[in-house]
């Protein structure tokens, strides 16, 4: 008889695990995590909510780029089950969770148009209010540049029976004023759609360059006390190195964790991709800008190129 | 926090559907989604009528209906808003997940709640509480599961926050209205691999439903109950005394965060599809054998020296019950397979092995004859496996038939149990 090897499955199985997930700098995704938690934040500011009385956001996602990195990078992502399906799955939620926890679902343009009886379903339940995100690259464009369906989203989404809104993803302080706002909203089982426009960087950075438009890039002032720390870093290198292992490695880096984005972090505007997010980032000191065109001006090409008349 | 209360209704007529759905009410189900189709309507369409979306029509919606608002019974259902069988189940899912009490254990040991509970978020409660929310139930005809496939297999990964989800499914192995005789057990037991269980009587129904729901969900997995057409449809008169569980209907509600189970990413499911399929299923496995009788099954030794095992599913169980009646049909038994242990289960998957191995060790039984319906065969199949993979000195015949009878083909399932 012969004998077959034991198979066992080995740890180095999950060697994927320790591989860190990373959307692309400036990915307009990541951007639209930060805005909802940091709307989430301010809504309960406002209204004064401390301990167990502040509210809380249920995240539930589809399958796509923007919401792996939500799950990895800013762990806002609760559930991810099939394609298409975040937005039934909260209306499920919805019927099961605490009345102090506001559920936000978020799905692809591709998970519009896989389940847009889910988002009908959505839009009719009468029995809860409703924040669904759609992250719109126009395109279902990771997977391979397919011609997608075309969607209109205003007509679409309010025959369904929601308000659509339409956001730029990099005006990150406009939009967790509007977060914070919806989330009163869904309180008071007002349904609402929140259209995403140009998600990908790097699929409009290609389209810019080739039309000849150089996007810009992030700035830090001298006052950047992740700047300014660095310098001391440098200092104690070289004067007294013993010390240096005391030292933690940086010390704010507010932005560049918030937006996660690689540029930031490394400070290197050569990385930027040029999404502009920086321009609205409340940075504590008041140290980030942003020089030269990005989209955050606007995510259509034909408008920025009017804009800078290239 | 297991707040009974009975309800006596006096006699009503009670479809296999109903039955169903008594079951579910008595488990204290708090939401139920689903998608029409014959033959299972009539079930989603009395969760229509209870939950006040549609008028009352039937006496059992009536009469139930009535009790359970005087009760505070909390219900709401989804039906046709869901638009298709994947809709309406990760809407359940949705629902299921939220894990916002607990209960004590009831039917696991520590070593057990250890291996389901252990790698979630609950893993520190020292008393090794079961974490349950809303239970659920998720309904469609046979054709449904297929349109449901991708949110029920995405539901093993996402085990144990699944436990307190039922499943029902309405086969319509005739081929009445519908464009395949599907048997759906292949669909639940082989490919999505959930306990799954073939009901066969009006009569008895809820009560297997309704501890399905106990012992699965403390298990932490959804389960699937499979009726026929016939027994979809299928009336009997009955005392309706109703045992309700309000303690879980009405369960404190939340969301508990646990991203490395409910986030299904490829190193998330890795390690629980594999501890799923080599440590759950066993344990499930044993559980049933554990807990045979309280699942609605029977054992029965008919005549003396047993060398035969009869293994008696769906409509076959129930026709096996005219024996009770009729001794003539008995002696015939006899004679045609001699002295025998009789399995009346309702277990489709996972088979007790434990129990078979041991009447069949004990008894010197070396004959299992296996009575399905449905071409599936997964009950045969298992016992197969079962003998080879333990080297026991038996043979299995499968005696099921591939598709369900209509009413014209004038089919007894007793005559063909006792055909020579
Ligand atoms: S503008 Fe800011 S966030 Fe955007 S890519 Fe550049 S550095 Fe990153
Ligand atoms: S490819 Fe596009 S959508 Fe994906 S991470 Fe990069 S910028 Fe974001
Ligand atoms: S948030 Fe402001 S201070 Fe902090 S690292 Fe960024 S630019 Fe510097």
């Amino acid at each position: 008889m012969v004998a077959l090897p034991n198979r066992v499955l080995q740890d180095h199985d999950e060697t994927t695990f320790m591989r860190p997930v990373s959307n692309c700098a400036g990915c307009g995704d990541t951007k639209v995590s930060w805005s909802v938690l940091e709307g989430m934040k301010r809504f309960n500011r406002e209204h004064e909510l401390k301990g167990k009385n502040r509210y809380q956001v249920v995240y539930a996602a589809d399958r796509g780029c923007g919401n792996l990195q939500g799950y990895h990078a800013y762990h806002i992502v609760d559930t991810i089950f099939c394609m298409g399906s975040g937005v039934i799955v909260g209306e499920g939620l919805k019927e099961s969770c605490s009345e102090k926890q506001i559920v936000v679902t978020a799905s692809g343009d591709g998970g519009y148009n896989f389940n847009i009886s889910g988002f009908k379903f959505a839009a009719k339940n009468k029995k809860w209010g409703a924040i669904t995100i759609v992250y719109n690259n126009y395109n279902i464009r990771m997977t391979g540049g397919q011609i997608p369906l075309e969607v209109d989203f205003d007509k679409e989404g309010k025959a369904m029976g929601f308000e659509v809104l339409h956001i730029n993803p990099y005006h990150v302080d406009d939009n967790a004023e509007l977060f914070k706002e919806l989330m009163g909203r869904y309180l008071n089982k007002e349904k609402t759609m929140v259209v995403a426009d140009g998600v990908c960087v790097v699929d409009m950075a290609k389209d810019t360059k080739a039309v000849g438009l150089n996007l810009g890039h992030f700035v830090k002032s001298d006052e950047c006390l992740d700047l300014k720390f660095k310098e001391e870093r440098e200092r104690v290198a070289s004067e007294e190195p013993e010390k240096l292992k005391d030292l933690p490695r940086f010390k704010c880096r507010l932005c560049g964790i918030g937006l996660r984005c690689h540029a930031l972090l490394n400070n290197d505007p050569t990385l930027c991709f040029g999404c502009g997010a920086c321009k609205q980032f409340p940075c504590p000191v008041g140290a980030l800008s942003f020089e030269g065109p990005s989209f955050a001006d606007s995510t259509r090409i034909p408008e920025l190129l009017t804009m800078y008349r290239v | 926090m297991n707040k009974g209360t009975n309800l006596n209704l006096g006699r009503v007529r009670l479809s296999g559907n109903q039955a169903v759905a008594r079951g579910a009410l008595e488990a204290g189900v708090r939401l139920a989604t689903g998608y029409p189709g014959a033959p299972i309507s009539d079930l989603q369409g009395s969760f229509e009528q209870l939950a006040g979306n549609l008028r009352r029509a039937s006496p059992f919606a009536i009469k139930v209906g009535e009790a359970l608002d005087n009760a505070n019974y909390q219900l709401t259902a989804h039906w046709g808003t869901t638009t298709n069988e994947d809709n309406a189940f990760a809407l359940a899912l949705g629902a299921v997940i939220c894990k916002g009490d607990f209960k004590s254990r009831e039917f696991l040991t520590e070593d057990e709640w250890d291996l389901v509970y252990g790698d979630t978020v609950f893993s520190e409660d020292e008393e090794k509480r079961v974490p349950v929310g809303s239970r659920v139930m998720c309904s469609f005809k046979h054709l449904g599961g297929n349109t449901a496939a991708d949110a029920i297999r995405v539901a093993v990964n996402v085990v144990p926050y699944t436990g307190g989800l039922g499943i029902a499914s309405g086969d319509d192995r005739q081929g009445t209205a519908s464009q395949t005789m599907q048997d759906n057990k292949v669909l639940f037991s082989s490919h999505f691999r959930i306990p799954t269980f073939e009901l066969h009587s009006p009569l008895t129904a809820h009560q297997t439903v309704k501890n399905c729901y106990r012992l699965f969900e403390e298990l932490g997995t959804p389960f699937a109950v499979i009726m026929n057409y016939d027994l979809s449809y299928r009336e009997v008169s009955v005392d309706l005394a109703m045992e309700v569980d309000l303690g879980a209907n009405m369960r404190q509600k939340g969301f508990t965060r646990d991203p490395k189970h409910l986030v299904t990413i490829g190193p998330h499911i890795r390690p629980r599809e594999n501890k799923f399929h080599s440590k759950l299923i066993p344990l499930f496995r044993k559980k049933i054998g554990e807990y045979f009788d309280f699942l609605g099954n029977k054992v029965q030794q008919l005549g003396e020296r047993p060398r035969t095992l009869l293994l008696l599913n769906g409509p076959f169980r129930e026709d096996f019950q005219l024996l009770r009646h009729d001794p003539t049909l008995k002696d015939r038994l006899l004679k045609k397979f001699g002295g025998n242990v009789a399995v009346e289960t309702t277990v489709v998957f996972p088979q007790p092995e434990s129990l078979y191995k041991k009447l069949l060790s004990k008894l010197s039984i070396d004959r299992i004859f296996v009575f399905e319906e449905g071409y599936g065969r997964v009950i045969y199949l298992q016992l197969l496996d079962l003998v080879n993979r333990h080297g026991l000195d038996a043979k299995v015949f499968d005696c099921g038939i591939p598709y369900e009878p209509r009413i014209y083909e004038r089919f007894s399932y007793i005559d063909h149990i006792l055909a020579e």
